[in-house]
């Protein structure tokens, strides 16, 4: 106990000493080192190597959905639509020819085709409309089970039902023209959604046979149709050859890629992912090595080095995502608003953004919605809307005491009986903020239960598992899918969205007012109108005090001295590999 | 001795088969992740959730997914697909055995050949300047951790991030086929590194050993004949109390052949051992599984050549 005590504190000294030097080195501001580029000169040549930690959850353009595939992804293959690396907000055409048509009432979308455009060996043959509607029903097929199918294509006439076979509300009046029927106004967030890697066009002729597999396997013979493909036998197996698990995934030039359909320059020869290693030796490797790029998030110290020796490689991205505590609203004590307001007003906040580097590493948030979505500035922009809750960002203990008194303790301090079990993440530096929230439900009274697991345990067993009845989780997380604040307040806040398991609405929020205002929102049509509408729902959320906002993620990505990353800032500032060069 | 043998090996299986059946119940009762969960994502319906369950058979009772496996295992010799990459199980194992067959053969003749030595030297010469330097060394090379000497040796010496730039450090691994030259170079700090703590061990062992068998009866008849100290050493004392070290050997090989995670991860080497924590992280229960047989099975066959390497030298044992 002692020992893991002393370990404890001389791990807390340690992380502090190199947050507090990053503190005194940066502002806070734009911490930015390299200048983002647009990737437009680049050099044409060479290997990028990058090192990660990670094997890719999938390859299947209908199954993936996490940031490392979506890197991968957006140099082999092409969606409908895109966004360029440094502007995350505008989607522009990439298979599609031109901008989405969406009709007056909103319910239905029309998108052409570009011509030209070919898979990688050994299918060959042109892209056809024909094959964007098969990859999107095969996303309802149970054997690819696509995770967000039916929240983003749910309102194609013909979806609810579909499990795989032909969906009536998507049609192909030619080879060239995809028509998109919806049962409600919701074409022009179809568009946005289409960014997605579902829109990624699959042969039908080759990929049924895979399809057929429970569950399917074209993941291992994906062809390509972007710049690069995943290196693959004569057959197109890329398992054992573009892809060894827990070794490596290596993409080389797409044969069949025609530059003239195609806006990106792409400029490497090929890119190869090397998996494994720790991320306090790869950091290193990447800073003092060449063609190199980390993979993963780098550890404390590697950002400080990168800061301190080597500015010019190392860049700190907006829009990382947002970090918040989740307070359960269903079960005692925190079904009392005002004890919630209380836990918010008290919690340091800023504490918590320094044992992960200081200011570097994000702005304190206010509300939900962050930098990069539409409708951060309607909802407060970073001053946020005035809660007096979260006004300080060390906190407020007079505000927590006006708080505690609303909710019956006069005294400041709770006197419930109940133990509050905090579920956070081990691993260093979510188990010191996880620590720090503990102290500060200690500080107020609660009596507390602190169990420290890993993401996936945290997740599966207790905070997305409504019936373990976990009250605090401290370590959660949001990304947005896409630009459009829907992504990132529906699912997370929406009582519709609570599920006896994988529930993705963490605190259990069921406000009848929020959800009926949702609902209204999900079909509001124009971009002014969505980003006004959902700036009002983070405010309405924001005020429930059901989750605590502490940190916008400005996501750390490092490169060697020779690569020019040009990051995506749509997706956690990884190197875009269809921009990218080397020096 | 034949019949001690298919005892042995019999018992053995039967341990495999009871393995099998506690990472069985461990992943299953223990709290740990949905595999469905983790591959829906965090959007991912009731409806995903279920049809991913059953497309991985994990909808079915448990008592016949365990059944499934076994009759799949012992019919076939198939350990399934791993639920993350869908790639077979027995492809991932052979893919991955031989980084650390390598890795870990490597390092057993490292530490042979250092501790021998050292432990023989500190023997003869106890409470010399020589003894209290060598067993000094032991000493602090058990008292490191071997993640920590790893970063140390990679800050050090390796030829990307070394301040003294050597040998190849994380990540240079190549299979011995595609460039022997290469192979060797690339293993020789984590043999070190992941020797240097059994080394101590061992050479602790064997100077308590040789100390006590310097000082039996035989040893000074043997003296008395007028022998000289180098033959009385190497041909009468060294023998007998190296003689354990091998039992250990075999041992900790067989305990090395079922990973080395540490020494694998900060060197980037792709071998069992970190297939076994890439497939605990990813709640991949067919790879778990197939890992930890593995693993098992390597020491049990250490523990059967053991056995059965006493039961040739001492036939009470046979009967035992």
């Amino acid at each position: 106990m002692a020992r893991a005590l002393a370990r404890a504190l001389v791990a807390a000294a340690l992380t502090l000493v190199a947050a507090l030097t990053l503190a005194a080195c940066g502002s806070g501001g734009d911490t930015t080192a390299a200048q983002i580029d647009n990737g437009s000169t680049g050099k044409h040549g060479g290997t990028l190597r990058i090192l990660t930690g990670e094997d890719p959850s999938s390859l299947d353009p209908g199954v993936t959905y996490s940031s490392l595939d979506l890197n991968v992804l957006a140099g082999t293959e092409r969606t409908l639509y895109a966004y360029k690396p440094d502007d995350p907000a505008k989607i522009v055409p990439d298979l599609a020819a031109g901008p989405p048509q969406v009709s007056a009432d909103g319910k239905t979308l029309t998108v052409k085709i570009r011509s030209g455009v070919h898979y990688s060996p050994p299918v060959n043959r042109e892209v056809k409309a024909q094959d964007v509607k098969y990859a999107i029903e095969r996303g309802f097929n149970p054997h690819v089970a696509n995770p967000y199918a039916s929240t983003y294509y749910g309102d194609v006439v013909g979806a609810a039902n579909a499990t795989g076979g032909p969906i009536a509300g998507i049609q192909t009046p030619d080879d060239h023209t995809l028509v998109f029927k919806l049962s409600r106004p919701t074409a022009s967030l179809l568009a946005q959604a289409t960014i997605l890697p579902l829109s990624v066009p699959v042969p039908p002729e080759y990929a049924k046979p895979f399809d057929a597999h429970a569950p399917s396997d074209y993941a291992n013979h994906v062809v390509a149709t972007g710049p690069y493909m995943l290196a693959a036998d004569k057959s197109g197996k890329v398992l054992g050859t573009g892809y060894k698990p827990g070794r490596l995934i290596r993409v080389v030039r797409n044969p069949s890629w025609n530059a003239s359909t195609d806006d990106r320059p792409a400029y490497l020869d090929a890119i190869q992912w090397t998996i494994g290693g720790t991320p306090t030796v790869s950091g290193r490797q990447v800073l003092n090595g060449k063609g190199m790029v980390l993979g993963d998030p780098p550890t404390a110290a590697i950002v400080k080095l990168a800061y301190q020796h080597h500015r010019d490689q190392i860049l700190f991205v907006e829009g990382g995502g947002s970090r918040y505590i989740a307070l359960n609203t269903q079960v005692p004590p925190f079904d009392d608003a005002n004890l919630r307001k209380a836990m918010a007003a008290s919690l340091d906040r800023e504490r918590m953004r320094i044992v992960r580097g200081g200011a570097v590493v994000g702005d304190i948030a206010t509300h939900f919605l962050y930098p990069g979505v539409l409708g951060f500035d309607e909802a407060g922009g970073l001053a946020g809307p005035g809660e007096d809750f979260l006004a300080a960002p060390a906190g407020d203990k007079a505000v927590a005491a006006k708080y505690m008194k609303a909710a019956g303790y006069p005294s400041g301090r709770y006197t419930g009986t109940e133990t509050v079990q905090v579920i956070g993440l081990a691993g260093e530096p979510d188990d010191n903020d996880a620590q720090i929230v503990d102290q500060a439900l200690q500080d107020l009274g609660f009596k507390t239960s602190l169990k420290l697991v890993d993401a996936s345990v945290m997740y599966g067993r207790f905070c997305a598992l409504p019936k373990s009845k976990v009250q605090v989780c401290p370590n959660l997380g949001w990304v947005r899918d896409f630009a459009d604040p829907q992504t990132v307040l529906d699912a997370a806040f929406n009582g519709a969205a609570i599920s006896p398991e994988n529930n993705p609405n963490w605190p259990q929020l069921d406000d009848p007012k929020i959800n009926a205002a949702m609902s209204k929102a999900e079909v509001a049509v124009g971009t002014e109108k969505r980003a006004q509408a959902w700036a009002d729902i983070d405010r309405m959320i924001t005020a429930t005090a059901a989750a605590i906002p502490w940190l916008w993620d400005k996501q750390p990505n490092l490169f060697s001295a020779d690569v020019r990353c040009v990051p995506e800032l749509w997706n956690q500032g990884h190197c875009d590999l269809a921009y990218s060069s080397l020096k | 001795m034949l019949g001690y043998v298919v005892r042995r090996l019999l018992w053995g299986l039967l341990l495999l088969l009871l393995v099998s059946a506690l990472t069985f119940v461990i992943f299953y009762v223990l709290p740990s992740a949905d595999p469905a969960q983790l591959r829906a994502g965090r959007s991912g319906s009731l409806a995903t959730l279920a049809a991913i369950r059953h497309n991985l058979g994990l909808d079915r009772p448990l008592t016949v997914q365990y059944w499934t496996f076994l009759k799949r295992l012992v019919l076939h010799g198939d350990l399934g697909y791993s639920y993350y990459s869908d790639a077979s199980v027995r492809s991932l194992l052979f893919d991955r055995i031989g980084p650390t067959v390598s890795l870990a053969l490597g390092a057993v003749v490292v530490w042979l050949l250092v501790s021998i030595p050292i432990g023989m030297i500190s023997a003869v010469r106890p409470r010399s300047w020589l003894d209290r330097l060598t067993m000094g060394g032991a000493l602090l090379a058990l008292s490191l951790p071997v993640y920590w000497v790893g970063l140390v040796a990679l800050y050090l010496f390796s030829d990307d991030i070394g301040k003294w730039p050597l040998l190849p450090g994380a990540g240079s691994y190549v299979p011995l086929a595609q460039s022997p030259w290469e192979w060797f170079t690339s293993l020789i700090m984590p043999w070190l590194v992941l020797a240097s703590t059994y080394a101590a061990i061992y050479a602790r062992l064997l100077r308590g050993n040789l100390i006590e068998t310097l000082s039996e009866d035989y040893v000074r008849t043997a003296r008395a004949k007028g022998l000289s100290e180098r033959r009385v050493i190497l041909r009468h004392g060294l023998p007998p109390a190296a003689g354990p070290l091998m039992t250990l050997a075999g041992l900790d090989l067989g305990l090395l052949l079922g990973g080395a995670v540490l020494t694998e991860t900060i060197f980037g080497i792709p071998g069992i051992g970190r297939l076994n924590y890439e497939a605990i992280v990813h709640a991949d229960y067919p790879v778990i599984q197939g890992t930890v047989l593995l693993a098992a099975m390597f020491v049990i066959v250490a523990n059967i050549a053991v056995d059965i390497g006493y039961a040739y030298l001492d036939p009470r044992v046979r009967t035992a």
